[in-house]
């Protein structure tokens, strides 16, 4: 049995705790309010708080790079085609940077933050890199997917993976046949998406890759197609069982096995709360798990409303990934996001960028997260971000090239209810002008009032709990309130941006 | 060369030196717990970490790309080669002959001559089995020299340094660029990255309460706090640092090392002419931290470019001539500072190219390809006869 947190330990740190970790966290008011409604109340709030409707990229529709790759083939003239080539390598990277953008702003406004929590829990879980995939309508469409999994079925979740174009084309499954099956997706359904290594054979391996040949994508929806001919119906053992499965099938059968709720729990308790959690924890869960036919809100309700949750190995012990530091940060303490190419170079200079997983394992976590170079970008760009951004400054590229207008430019896109307006993507992107060289920095004059610049020790108490994301620890605290006693009073703008950006360049908010 | 008692106290010294520096009575909790499980991880470590100083040093080159390894060690004894490269294919009379049969391209001629002198082997025709012909994939491969599957997660480096440098100091392994390459990955992540030599560590406040602050909050300086007494913290021996242990760590490892890296670079200069290139930049830097003697064991630059697709006679040959000129400098550098015996080079790239060129002048996705090592003893020539032509049948093979 898991012990639930006992409604009179619910105060404002366990409420933030929730909150950073389940979703990214959030204004002081927003904890407040948590902690105000009570534990059921606020991981229901996480749990069913439905995600708005966001249009979709305007070139994320099948086949939107299909006419220029078809032009490319189509041209015999070598300088023509390497022009070509070199069109639709472009557009393909215009529109995957405008992906990223798209997803990091949907992850910073959302009024569902759970849903893309899980949906990058999934990208990092089901790994695929639009490296190899190279089509960035195929990576948005599983975008598109783990998010509408995100709180669902884990075993709907693992067919429809199996069904995705991205996927297909990343493990090698559009190529496998039933004259030469490929491994490579049924090794890693197995190994890395729901058994873990040590619960199969090689022969399982042999056999269910069989099962999955014959999935194909049709080039026109871009979307799955069964080819039959390619398909091997006959018998075929798999974890000792034999039947001519096919590939559901399969799915269903390792579903049946104990070891895929607890590979499952593992992962999930990690992500959300810290590694290694002790076997009867992990046993609890995972028969949980099963009761509930692989369900996901049972068990992430479980796992929010868990005294261990909120317990001394859970609370601040975990090193953010750069997403949750880029989202956090902009989500509590309002700092700006960097857009286009510059959003994708700094991620890659802090040591994450989404949609492009180092390897087919995902990214590793923990103290991974952390070298002598990740280190000095976090706080490089904590201050940048807070006094305002100097591209050159922080090593970003030059500014992109001006990228000549289509000859027909795509619908504008009207609804953005987000208020994702601002974003330059989705219709204007190609015609953009570069970003400037600066971003704007933050805004002080959400973060303190003028009556606080007054006070100094209660305005520093307010930025420490924003920024930290906790009451107040009282040696940091210290710190920053001496800091504070330096500056003038009352705290102007500079005073305020120097606090900020100290309290970032600490170890301590490295953690939540 | 100093015998292990010598390194031991070394290490004895920097750990004391420089993790402990400015080390009174009262220090803060969290930089004196770090302190304690540095010292018990170097402690519990049976071997001493040699350090660069002293021990062979290791200089890795990434080539980028996928570099086309029969337009560099040039096969001009086989009439296929030419079929399969009938635009491309490196002239017979420009190729300089190894043994008749292959020979360096011409734009290698400085390579060429350090062959000649013995500081050179070509390794014909690495690879490895079930090849991936996507860059991504299989630079992944590399980097953790895993198989095909690639399920190691650490990189070849990272397992290194895990297994043989734990408690050893940061800059065992030195990246020149933005980031730290997949094959650092190490389960006690280690190593540095430099990227802009102008610009190190952390930027210094231009106020004095701001720095303050800053060095008081990273566990940098600790002269104003106070804390717990050593003498209270014997039971601190854990050699796994907690995540706040070790972003203390790193902050540290950040200020050490850049503190480190100026005071090198103050005392040593290039000997050498170097190429105005990045590598040539690169290994020019890389030979002024070994002569000022940093600790670094391995070394890690690239040169990128090599994917060449189309047009690729001169693209290939401007970095062919970029690279020897900058390996070659590196070997004079290298020599005039009297360091060449301590130090190997070694090339690599994700994979080789196709035997036959394509139709824009340039060649695709390959597998295996001849790999570079450079060092003062003269190396073997050996699979350069046996390796690769007789496998030329299948199209694949390189």
């Amino acid at each position: 049995m898991i012990a639930r947190l006992p409604s009179r330990n619910w105060n404002f740190d366990t409420a933030a705790h929730l909150l950073v970790r389940a979703g990214f966290g959030g204004t002081p008011a927003e904890i407040d309010s948590l902690a105000r409604q009570g534990m059921e109340a606020a991981v229901n709030s996480l749990l069913y708080g439905a995600p708005e409707s966001v249009q979709p990229p305007s070139w994320a529709v099948p086949g939107s790079l299909r006419a220029l790759q078809l032009e490319v083939r189509q041209t015999a003239d070598p300088e023509e085609k390497r022009e070509l080539k070199k069109q639709v390598q472009r557009r393909a990277n215009e529109e995957l940077s405008d992906l990223l953008h798209w997803w990091i702003l949907r992850m910073t406004q959302t009024r569902a933050p759970l849903v893309e929590n899980m949906t990058l829990f999934w990208h990092g879980h089901f790994a695929t890199s639009a490296d190899k995939v190279r089509q960035p309508h195929k990576t948005w469409l599983q975008n598109e997917t783990f998010r509408a999994h995100a709180l669902g079925n884990f075993g709907v979740l693992v067919k429809a993976i199996s069904r995705d174009p991205a996927m297909m084309v990343w493990l090698d499954l559009v190529q496998s046949n039933k004259n030469k099956p490929n491994e490579n997706f049924a090794r890693e359904l197995m190994e890395l998406f729901t058994l873990g290594e040590g619960h199969y054979t090689e022969n399982d391996v042999k056999e269910s890759a069989r099962a999955f040949t014959g999935y194909r994508i049709d080039p026109l929806t871009e979307s799955f197609r069964f080819g039959a001919k390619q398909h091997d119906p006959a018998l075929k053992t798999f974890l000792q069982k034999t039947g001519p499965w096919d590939g559901d099938q399969i799915i269903d059968i390792i579903l049946a096995q104990p070891a895929c709720t607890r590979f499952l729990v593992t992962k999930l308790w990690k992500y959300f709360a810290y590694d290694n959690p002790p076997p009867e924890l992990v046993e609890s869960l995972a028969s949980q798990f099963r009761a509930a036919h692989y369900e996901l809100r049972p068990l992430l309700e479980t796992i929010f409303t868990s005294e261990e949750f909120y317990g001394n190995r859970a609370m601040n012990t975990q090193i953010k990934s750069p997403v949750q530091l880029v989202i956090q940060g902009s989500r509590s303490v309002g700092l700006p996001v960097l857009e286009g190419e510059y959003l994708r170079a700094g991620l890659r200079q802090l040591g994450q960028v989404p949609l492009y997983p180092p390897y087919v394992k995902g990214w590793e976590g923990g103290k991974s997260w952390i070298n002598t170079a990740t280190l000095t970008a976090r706080y490089e760009f904590a201050r940048q971000l807070v006094v305002g951004v100097n591209h050159r400054r922080l090593g970003l590229p030059r500014p992109p090239k001006p990228i000549p207008p289509l000859a027909e430019p795509p619908p504008k896109n009207e609804r953005w209810p987000l208020g994702l307006a601002q974003n330059p993507s989705s219709g204007v992107m190609f015609t953009q002008p570069p970003p400037p060289r600066i971003t704007a920095p933050l805004e002080i004059s959400r973060l303190v009032t003028e009556k606080d610049r007054h006070q100094p020790e209660k305005a520093v108490r307010e930025l420490f709990v924003r920024v930290f994301q906790t009451s107040p620890k009282p040696a940091l605290m210290n710190e920053f309130q001496q800091l504070a006693s330096t500056k003038g009073i009352p705290l102007d703008d500079p005073a305020i941006r120097e606090i900020v950006a100290l309290m970032m360049s600490t170890p301590h908010y490295q953690l939540c | 060369m100093p015998d292990e008692p010598d390194l031991i106290t070394r290490r004895r010294f920097l750990r004391t030196s420089v993790l402990g520096a400015a080390l009174t009575w009262t220090i803060p909790v969290f930089l004196d717990r770090t302190f304690f499980a540095l010292r018990a991880e170097a402690a519990s470590s049976g071997l001493q970490t040699p350090t660069g100083r002293d021990h062979p040093i290791l200089v890795v080159v990434q080539l980028a790309g996928g570099n086309d390894g029969l337009n560099t060690i040039v096969p001009f004894g086989r009439d296929a080669y030419y079929r399969a490269r009938p635009t491309i294919g490196i002239p017979k009379q420009q190729v300089l002959s190894v043994d008749g049969l292959v020979g360096f391209n011409p734009a290698l001629a400085l390579l060429k001559s350090l062959y000649d002198s013995g500081h050179l082997a070509v390794i014909q025709g690495v690879g490895y089995p079930n090849p991936n012909r996507s860059h991504f994939v299989s630079t992944e491969i590399w980097q953790r020299a895993s198989d095909a599957k690639g399920m190691v997660s650490q990189g070849w480096l990272g397992r290194y340094f895990d297994n043989c440098c734990q408690g050893a100091d940061p800059t065992v392994g030195l990246t020149i660029g933005g980031q730290l390459p997949q094959a650092f990955n190490a389960e006690n992540p280690t190593g540095v990255t430099l990227n802009r030599p102008n610009h190190l560590g952390f930027d210094r406040e231009p106020d004095a309460f701001d720095q303050e602050a800053f060095e008081a909050t990273n566990g940098l300086e600790h002269a104003n706090m106070t804390g717990d007494s050593i003498g209270n913290l014997s039971g601190t021996s854990s050699s796994v640092l907690s995540p706040l242990e070790y972003l203390q760590r790193t902050a540290l490892d950040v200020q050490v090392s850049s503190d480190q890296i100026s005071a090198v670079l103050k005392r040593s200069k290039p000997e050498a002419s170097y190429p105005p290139t990045r590598l040539g930049r690169s290994l020019s830097l890389i030979g002024r931290l070994i002569a000022g003697g940093l600790p670094t064991r391995v070394y890690y630059a690239s040169q990128g470019g090599y994917d060449t697709h189309q047009g690729q006679i001169g693209t290939h040959h401007r970095l062919l001539d970029e690279l020897a000129k900058a390996v070659a400098a590196f070997c004079s550098d290298l020599k005039a500072k009297g360091i060449f015996d301590r130090v190997l080079v070694m090339t690599f790239s994700e994979f080789g190219r196709r035997v036959a060129e394509n139709a824009s002048k340039g060649t695709d996705h390959g597998t295996a390809a001849p790999l570079f090592v450079c060092h003062t003893a003269g190396l073997v020539w050996e699979a350069a006869r046996t390796g690769p032509p007789r496998r030329w049948r299948s199209r694949l093979q390189y």
